[in-house]
């Protein structure tokens, strides 16, 4: 039997990447050096909810590195035209640890903002992809509400929701468990299954032990952030 | 040897004055960038808005429903509170110029005198303060808080440029809607002016003979004017409220610190707008 092995394509590469969140330009990490596949699930463990946002910050471009560079989709965000950065970061769905809503808009327009911007397609067959996502993560369809009107737990869910929705290239999960535990563990480990065998990478970043420990987690590959390295672990 | 060291004592003190003029130049040249930075700015990001407003790829579908929405806030919603304002205005304004006209015997300048006080003069500025009290406000507030609690930082991480998405729907909205309701108010002021001018018995006029001496001594000038002058004011409080609001990097509660900063500003701007448009047009 022939066994045709595909070979992913890299989806985040980081070539010597210093980083620094400083305007004076302190760096807050080491040289970083990292490549993510197509269908990887890397698990980061981190030790502040800060350095998760910065490492976030990096992978979407948003921060310039001090040196080095961060390529995604083999495309060097520095060397991006604003524009088509912003199209690129629509490849990248997020779970984020703050600001994840937009007070004014409910939390249907929250989810179905990036797609509706980044995308042709009809609102209906987005609505439609989300029902089914939310259904999958626990809630009853894409919540109607205001985002104030819903607990942590229910917004959380929402935010997986909307981080797997449109079949991105590229999921950036930073503590997706926070405010609502384990019992998001199962859906989202499902979705995630389902976006790495369509060719997507996902990163998850937490600070939890019992998300490091859990051995029903399909991690390909265990980093931790050990004063300014990524070190790989092997478990 | 005394020589060399006289000769080196003033050389040092021709570099110390040398020194401290630069040090002087520098700081009037500082003071001088810095005088001109904010117009510079705020002039650069209002052609940003034009020119991005013009360009079609700007109008996705939450950016339309966004503009919309702050048309719906800063326009409809705000017509009860324009009507009334109107009314008074109307009520003084009109009804007074109707008594003093015909007290001076000048009734034939009643319609040159509307619009130019009425129309190119009170009606933009009131509306303006209106527009800046109810509208700027809020989108200084809404936008101050957004950028506090890190909604702005998510937006850009998705790919949303919120100066697309927040900044040119807001500053448009704004804009035509200080037109529409300015021209609502003039309306209302006229109507109100006639009733109560014909109740205290200030005027015969029929309502047919009075809206065509009003409207009948508005030429092209006026009709420029307001145009020119609502459009502009409205841009203008909509750019600095969403300027401010974006600048924020401390916490919810600094959103309370620029609000004063903000309408003193726009008030400002709304003035000097309208006494350089007077002078242009």
């Amino acid at each position: 039997m022939a066994v045709i092995l595909q070979k992913q394509r890299i989806v985040l590469r980081f070539e010597d990447t210093v980083l620094t969140t400083d305007p004076s330009g302190r760096s807050v990490s080491d040289e970083l050096n990292l490549e993510v596949f197509g269908g990887d699930l890397f698990l980061i463990r981190l030790a502040r909810s800060e350095q998760a946002s910065t490492f976030a910050d990096a992978c979407a471009g948003l921060i310039q590195p001090l040196r080095g560079a961060v390529y995604f989709l083999g495309r060097n965000w520095q060397e991006l035209p604003p524009d088509l950065a912003n199209a690129l970061r629509g490849r990248i769905g997020s779970v984020f640890t703050a600001g994840n809503w937009i007070n004014h808009l409910s939390l249907m327009e929250n989810i179905l903002l990036p797609q509706l911007y980044h995308t042709h397609r009809s609102t209906g067959r987005i609505r439609d992809e989300a029902g089914e996502l939310a259904e999958r993560f626990g809630l009853p369809g894409v919540p109607l509400g205001l985002p104030g009107d819903f607990t942590p737990a229910d917004l959380q869910r929402a935010a997986c929701v909307r981080a797997f929705l449109g079949r991105p290239s590229l999921v950036l999960l930073q503590e997706p468990t926070i405010g609502i535990g384990s019992e998001i563990v199962s859906p989202l480990i499902q979705a995630i299954r389902n976006a790495r065998d369509r060719g997507a990478a996902v990163i998850w970043l937490t600070r939890e032990s019992v998300i490091w420990n859990d051995a029903t987690i399909p991690v390909t590959h265990r980093y931790r952030l050990v004063a300014r390295k990524l070190v790989e672990v092997t478990m | 040897m005394n020589n060399d060291w006289s000769m080196q004592s003033e050389v040092i003190g021709k570099s110390n004055v040398l020194r401290k003029m630069g040090r002087l130049l520098g700081t009037i040249g500082l003071w001088a960038i810095d005088l001109w930075r904010q117009p510079v700015q705020f002039l650069s990001d209002a052609l940003a808005v034009v020119w991005q407003s013009c360009r079609p790829v700007t109008w996705r579908r939450p950016t339309r429903s966004e503009f919309m929405r702050q048309c719906y806030l800063a326009g409809t919603r705000a017509l009860p509170f324009i009507v009334v304002s109107g009314i008074f205005v109307g009520f003084g304004i009109v009804a007074q110029a109707l008594h003093w006209l015909k007290v001076f015997g000048g009734t034939a300048l009643f319609g040159g005198f509307l619009s130019v006080v009425l129309v190119r003069e009170i009606a933009p500025v009131l509306v303006g303060l209106i527009l800046i009290g109810r509208s700027g406000s809020v989108i200084l507030a809404e936008l101050g808080t957004m950028k506090a609690e890190g909604q702005v930082h998510m937006l850009d991480a998705q790919g949303i440029d919120p100066f697309l998405y927040l900044v040119v729907p807001r500053v448009l909205a704004l804009s035509i809607s200080m037109f529409c309701l300015t021209v609502a108010f003039v309306a209302v002021a006229l109507m109100a002016g006639f009733v109560s001018g014909t109740l205290l018995g200030l005027t015969k006029f029929t309502f047919l003979d009075f809206i065509h001496r009003a409207l009948g001594s508005m030429g092209r000038q006026e009709y420029l004017s307001i145009a020119a002058k609502t459009l502009t004011i409205g841009f203008a409080v909509g750019l600095i409220a969403c300027k401010e609001a974006l600048a924020l990097s401390g916490s919810a509660v600094d959103v309370l610190d620029i609000l004063p900063r903000s309408f003193a500003k726009s008030v400002l701007a709304t003035l000097v707008i309208s006494v350089v448009l007077t002078i242009l047009l």
